[in-house]
């Protein structure tokens, strides 16, 4: 077993680069999520370290193995890995039986010892009783699960799962994350794990990698990500912030909306544009003028308001017509166009770089 | 070149003096008979088969080849059985090819023995029969081919759809607008008999005959062996040409068939056989050439098949209206071998097909 | 460890690809690239082999040519107007309404959809020869009248048109009732709910719907019908008259004029291409782009006591190819004189003596009928297999080429394809003719962009994940195919071969430019049967080609998970 590691990892078609020069180290026994929306490259760079693309440029390699390179590039088959796929890719023809130990069968193990790893394997996956169906007569979760038996039962250096959950309903969804995290646990590959969805990948990750226009914009564990989001793109796209504009004042104010903000984060150059962001929920809301001088109090107007059931969701206005989201506790009620004060908390005022 | 003696490579340069298929008269230097010999028909056996391109009607044709092969048990006959034309243009394509196919070959467009002869493509073979029995005119004075067959080209009407008295009499009478959508005929373009009588008719009649009978709304067929059959189908009740022999044998079954020897004359269709000097299977070629021309094959195609035979001991059918009493158009192969293009295109303005 | 790896990693990569493209490349030229270039080159040539434009000059002005192509532009545009009046409503019928035996129906339109049209010629001659034909006899016995003019005579551009579009409405039934089957029934549901009655419904969104199919289908019917050489040789030449293609092989009697054979053909293939592409535009912008989707059951139109009077019409329609053709064959292949009706003073086997005893053609047509097809069904699937491997999974750069190459001989009618193949392998320094290899060109050629289609879009329902699945997990490309692609392709090639098998045995119209006769196949021995009038031999000769088709044709509906739609071409 052993790490994973991109060097200036690049794939290139025709002039679109998809993946664009990323390095990232993983380390053995980590499950690592490549984060990103449709289209940011995290797929192809997991069929990258499959060994189903070719590099343009950089390398990959696996312990101290190079196994992608431009110069040459290692076949699936000789990497060791598993992989599940989005569309599961269950062999139609095969019964899920036949599915799980194929990978056993073109490893030529005896038969004896076959049929004990795929028992085992379907048990831990409770499919036991699946064992003789075919594909078509599984429900999504169920091939889902042999998906994964198949990939866990050839015990891989590495495991690579392509949006694994996304075709399943969203409470089943939920159920797998945990399930995905504890098989894991048990085994302890090293995963990359590719997911659009951001709760999924805090659920399951040691580490997540957020991905836009084929680069790494951010990689750190998942409260790394979501407490201290570096780039506006992560910010907005963890969690739900508020972004907000402005124009330096100092090191560490900002002037928004006339109003100058403390926030947190590296010392600001003066006179520069910069942005902050600062969650919804973290913003409390009031009637109540607040005190002259209280800090980081801005006054607004509500122009939305939805009630949703153990929480309310405001869309407030700033004197500058910046709009903010405020998610504030239910009994916290405040009508369509009132006047309100904002209170942004320093700490949660995040400078953000780019 | 095992079979290639020293009198055959003489007789092979001589081959190009004729220039008219029976023209010439009989020269000294004929190619002396052969008879059937055990050899002849021990290497025949061993190569085992023979392949006969022909314009013989294919149920006659493939009678003959059944004979052959009856009476020389181990060498199978194929008939490769297509209109004369269509048998020369198949046989230039595939030489011009270097495709050596056919053993024997038998056309009823006697001027296409001239074209081959002056190719080279034939092999002189004179059967024992041919020497003994058959007149000058019609064997090759070279010997590379005889008359294998006589046949006439007629005019034939349905006894059930004409009545006997109503029947036309001459080629003139298929003119009558009585006639018109009732008459059928057969394509030079495909048909050697058709070909020939095409030529007689046109130098006897005139083209305008042919302009004439256009506007009959004929139906045009393509063997000289379809009007007779089509004929006693009832499809049409007036034949304009196709084969005589096809014509006797529908009428000898029963069918109500009836031939008119039109007292313009009836053109005469000669149909030699010959040999290919490449042919794959020369042996069995020879002992089929022999076959062919003897009696007991003529008489055959005579009885069976109710063709003509130029064979001296053959005996006409009796019953059948003898080639003597009928006013014949006369045959010359060596006219329609110079005009077989321009008859041919002239057919297909006129009629359109 | 890892050279050694790295040397083979480079030796697949670049050992394969290449050396794949550039013979498949080459195949595909010599099945298609070759024949038309020479066709292209002869047609631009005199005699002597020098430039002339001759040949076209010749063309426009000859009657003998404008004739036969303006006869052609008549018969094609009215088969494709008959073709579509019938078989749209009855595609509708069958797909869309409650009409009983619907699932029979199908089967008896796939029946005509198999049978040889020339051989549904022949069978029309014995039906309805204007004096000897069947129907034509019993009218006149019906109406006591034996001089009466002919109710029918299939020796008339009617009767051509006739014959053709009785073998050309299934190409139109299939496209309109697969266009019907895939329209969801949410489509009409969501009408009806806004108000609108069944009718209405079917007037305003299930016929529109249809329509680009229609249109398609009227021009691949127009194309079949132009295309078509047999039974236009079997019916036009008696009746007086030439199409394009019978005119085209006459040019082949002797004297031939190939020159002059290569420009006539050069007109069939633009219209052919520009047709295809028109086909192409109609069915490739909205028509089927929305009827994809989640799938729901169409629902279909009651139609009360009236599904009686449709099926009445549905089988009325399909007497004209089927029971009738089949009925007088039957009836030749048994009766002393093919136009009388069997009975017991005139039945007889002789015609089967005749042609399994008497016919020295026979066995070696059917020897070579076999083996061609065999070969022709092997061959055509492994290239079809192999070329859309590689364009469906874009294995190789250049598979764009190659997709173009073998989807090309669709535009290429058969008459004019065994000009071109004619034109170039009798000649230096590759002379095929006279051996099975040219007719087995031409068989594959023609079956190709058949063969490529259907198995492309199998290969494209077996995902990529698939096969990537299999290699993750340890397997080579080599193992990946055949553990998983090959099973779960199995049907989609089975089907495939013998739909060539099929397309094979009754091919005629590249076969007749050719054959010789050590090659000659049984559709060339018909024609030369029927040339010489013997209707016995040939309804033999006929129904036992039937028989073998159907033996196949069903054998593929056993195959599970096969799905008709496979366009066989007309000959």
């Amino acid at each position: 077993m052993a790490s994973v590691e991109l060097r200036g990892l690049t794939k290139r078609y025709g002039d679109l680069a998809v993946v664009d020069d990323i390095s990232l180290r993983i380390e053995h026994g980590l499950l690592v999520c490549l984060l990103g929306p449709s289209g940011c490259g995290k797929t192809t760079t997991l069929r990258l370290i499959a060994g189903f693309v070719e590099p343009s440029a950089g390398e990959i390699a696996v312990g101290d193995r190079v196994v992608s390179s431009v110069a040459r590039t290692l076949p699936p088959e000789q990497r060791n890995m598993s992989m599940i796929f989005q569309s599961y890719a269950l062999w139609p023809h095969m019964t899920v039986m036949e599915n799980v130990a194929y990978g056993l069968k073109l490893r030529k193990l005896d038969k004896a010892l076959i049929g004990q790893k795929v028992r085992a394997i379907l048990a831990t996956t409770k499919l036991e009783a699946l064992a003789e169906r075919y594909p078509g007569e599984l429900s999504g979760g169920q091939q889902q699960r042999v998906a994964l038996a198949r990939a866990l039962i050839v015990e891989p250096e590495t495991l690579l799962l392509d949006e694994p959950l996304s075709n399943l309903d969203a409470n089943l969804r939920e159920e797998m994350r945990f399930e995905v995290r504890r098989l894991h646990d048990e085994y302890r590959y090293t995963t990359v794990y590719v997911t659009h969805d951001q709760s999924e990948a805090m659920t399951t990750a040691d580490l997540i990698a957020v991905m836009n226009l084929g680069k790494i914009e951010q990689a750190g564990s998942p409260e790394e990500i979501y407490d201290r989001p570096r780039s506006e793109f992560v910010a907005r796209f963890i969690g739900s912030s508020n972004i907000l504009k402005g124009k330096a004042l100092d090191a560490d104010h900002i002037d928004i909306a006339g109003v100058a903000l403390r926030c947190t984060g590296d010392p600001l150059k003066a006179g520069s544009p910069t942005a902050i962001s600062v969650r919804q929920h973290e913003i409390t809301l009031s009637s109540a003028q607040a005190a002259p001088g209280a800090p980081n109090a801005v006054p607004a107007t509500v122009v939305r308001h939805v009630f949703l059931g153990n929480s309310r969701d405001y869309m407030v206005e700033l004197a500058d017509g910046a709009q903010l989201r405020v998610v504030t506790s239910a009994e916290q009620s405040v009508s369509h166009g009132d006047k309100v004060w904002l209170h942004l908390p320093p700490q949660r005022c995040r400078v953000l770089i780019g | 070149m095992p079979n290639l003696s020293r009198r055959k490579l003489l007789q092979g340069t001589t081959a190009f003096a004729a220039t008219s298929v029976f023209a010439s008269p009989s020269r000294a230097q004929a190619p002396a008979a052969e008879p059937v010999t055990p050899a002849l028909i021990e290497a025949a056996k061993k190569e085992g088969k023979v392949v006969w391109y022909t314009s013989v009607d294919l149920p006659l044709s493939e009678k003959v080849g059944k004979a052959f092969e009856a009476k020389y048990p181990g060498i199978s006959v194929r008939v490769e059985r297509s209109g004369a034309e269509r048998v020369f243009q198949r046989i230039g394509q595939e030489y011009s090819s270097k495709i050596y196919a056919v053993d024997v070959v038998n056309s009823s467009d006697a001027a296409h023995m001239i074209v081959w002869k002056r190719d080279g493509w034939l092999a002189p073979y004179v059967p024992e029969d041919v020497a003994k029995h058959y007149p000058a005119e019609h064997k090759d004075p070279d010997g590379q081919f005889a008359s294998f067959r006589v046949t006439l080209s007629v005019i034939a009407y349905n006894t059930n759809l004409v009545k006997r008295e109503d029947a036309p009499k001459s080629f003139a009478d298929l003119l009558d607008p009585k006639w018109a959508g009732k008459i059928m005929k057969a394509h030079p373009g495909y048909s050697g008999t058709i070909l020939t009588a095409t030529y007689q008719m046109s130098r006897d009649l005139g083209w305008e005959y042919f302009e004439k009978l256009a506007k009959q709304r004929v139906m045009q067929l393509q063997s000289a062996s379809d009007p007779p059959k089509k004929l006693s189908l009832g499809e049409r009740a007036i034949m304009a040409d196709g084969t005589e022999y096809l014509v006797l044998q529908q009428k000898e079954a029963g069918n109500p068939v009836e031939p008119v020897y039109a007292t313009e004359g009836t053109p005469l269709i000669v149909g030699p056989n010959a040999i290919f000097k490449n042919a794959p299977n020369p042996n069995a070629a020879r002992l089929f050439q022999s076959f062919s021309f003897s009696p007991e094959c003529q008489q055959l195609i005579i009885d069976v098949g109710g063709m003509h035979s130029a064979h001296a001991l053959s005996k006409e059918k009796p019953g059948r209206k003898s080639l003597s009493e009928i006013k014949l158009m006369k045959d010359d192969a060596a006219a329609v071998e110079k005009m077989s293009e321009e008859i041919k295109a002239r057919y297909t303005k006129i009629f359109r097909v | 460890m890892t050279l050694a790896l790295a040397a083979a990693e480079r030796r697949t990569r670049f050992d394969l690809s290449w050396p794949i493209l550039i013979a498949f490349a080459a195949i595909l030229c010599a099945l298609i690239v070759l024949p038309m270039s020479w066709l292209v080159y002869y047609s631009f040539s005199d005699k002597a082999g020098g430039f002339t434009l001759g040949n076209f000059a010749l063309l426009v002005t000859d009657p003998t040519f404008t004739g036969p192509l303006i006869t052609t532009v008549i018969l094609a545009t009215s088969s494709a107007i008959i073709c579509c009046v019938v078989a749209a409503p009855m595609g509708w019928l069958v797909a869309r309404t409650d009409m009983p035996l619907r699932r029979t129906i199908r089967a008896l339109v796939t029946a005509s959809f198999v049978t040889p049209p020339f051989l549904g010629a022949i069978a029309w001659e014995l039906l309805a020869a204007p004096n000897s034909g069947l129907l034509n006899q019993l009218y006149r016995s019906a109406i006591g009248d034996p001089a009466a003019e002919p109710l029918f005579d299939i020796y008339s551009l009617g009767g051509l048109i006739f014959v053709i579009s009785c073998y050309t409405f299934p190409y139109v039934f299939v496209l309109v009732a697969n266009a019907l089957d895939r329209i969801p029934g949410d489509l009409e549901d969501a009408s009806s709910i806004l108000g609108g009655r069944m009718w209405v419904t079917a007037r305003r969104v299930t016929i529109p719907l249809a329509l680009p199919a229609v249109l398609a289908g009227a021009l691949v019917a127009f194309l079949q019908a132009m295309t078509l050489f047999g039974s236009p040789a079997i019916l036009a030449l008696p009746a007086g008259f030439h199409t394009m293609t019978t005119k085209i092989w006459s040019l082949f009697q002797y004297p031939p004029k190939p020159e002059l054979a290569a420009a006539a053909s050069l007109p069939l293939l633009v219209l052919t291409v520009m047709l295809l592409r028109a086909e192409h535009m109609i069915l490739g912008r909205r028509g089927y782009a929305l009827v994809g989707g989640r799938q729901s059951d169409p629902r279909l139109v009651k139609l009360g006591p009236w599904k009686w009077v449709a099926l009445a019409a549905a089988f009325l329609v399909l007497m004209n190819p089927v029971f009738l053709p089949y009925g007088a064959l039957l009836n030749a292949a048994f009766s002393r004189v093919a136009s009388q009706l069997v009975s017991f003073s005139n039945i007889t086997l002789h015609n089967i003596n005749f042609v399994f005893f008497e016919l020295s053609a026979t066995k070696l047509a059917f020897q070579n009928t076999f083996i061609l097809g065999f070969l022709s069904a092997t061959i055509g699937t492994l290239i079809a297999v192999v070329i859309s491997y590689i364009t469906a999974r874009k294995a190789i750069s250049g598979w764009r080429a190659l997709a173009f190459l073998a989807t090309a001989p669709v535009a290429v009618p058969g008459i004019v394809l065994g000009v071109g193949l004619f034109l170039s392998y009798t000649r230096p320094p590759f002379v095929l003719y006279g051996t099975l290899w040219i007719l087995l060109i031409a068989f594959v050629t023609i079956a190709l962009p058949a063969a490529y289609q259907q198995l492309q879009s199998a290969f494209r329902s077996v995902s990529v994940d698939l096969e990537e699945a299999s290699r993750i997990l340890g397997a080579t490309r080599l193992q990946a195919l055949a553990h998983i692609t090959a099973p779960l392709l199995r049907t989609s090639v089975i089907a495939t071969w013998c739909f060539i098998f099929v397309g094979v045995i009754r091919e005629l119209s590249a076969a007749i430019m050719l054959f010789t006769s050590e090659t000659k196949v049984i559709s060339v021995l018909i024609f030369d049967l029927n040339e010489s009038g013997d209707l016995g031999a040939i309804a033999v000769l006929g129904l036992i080609m039937l028989i073998v088709t159907f033996a196949v044709v069903i054998a593929v509906n056993r195959v599970p998970g096969f799905g008709g739609g496979v366009r066989l071409r007309n000959t």
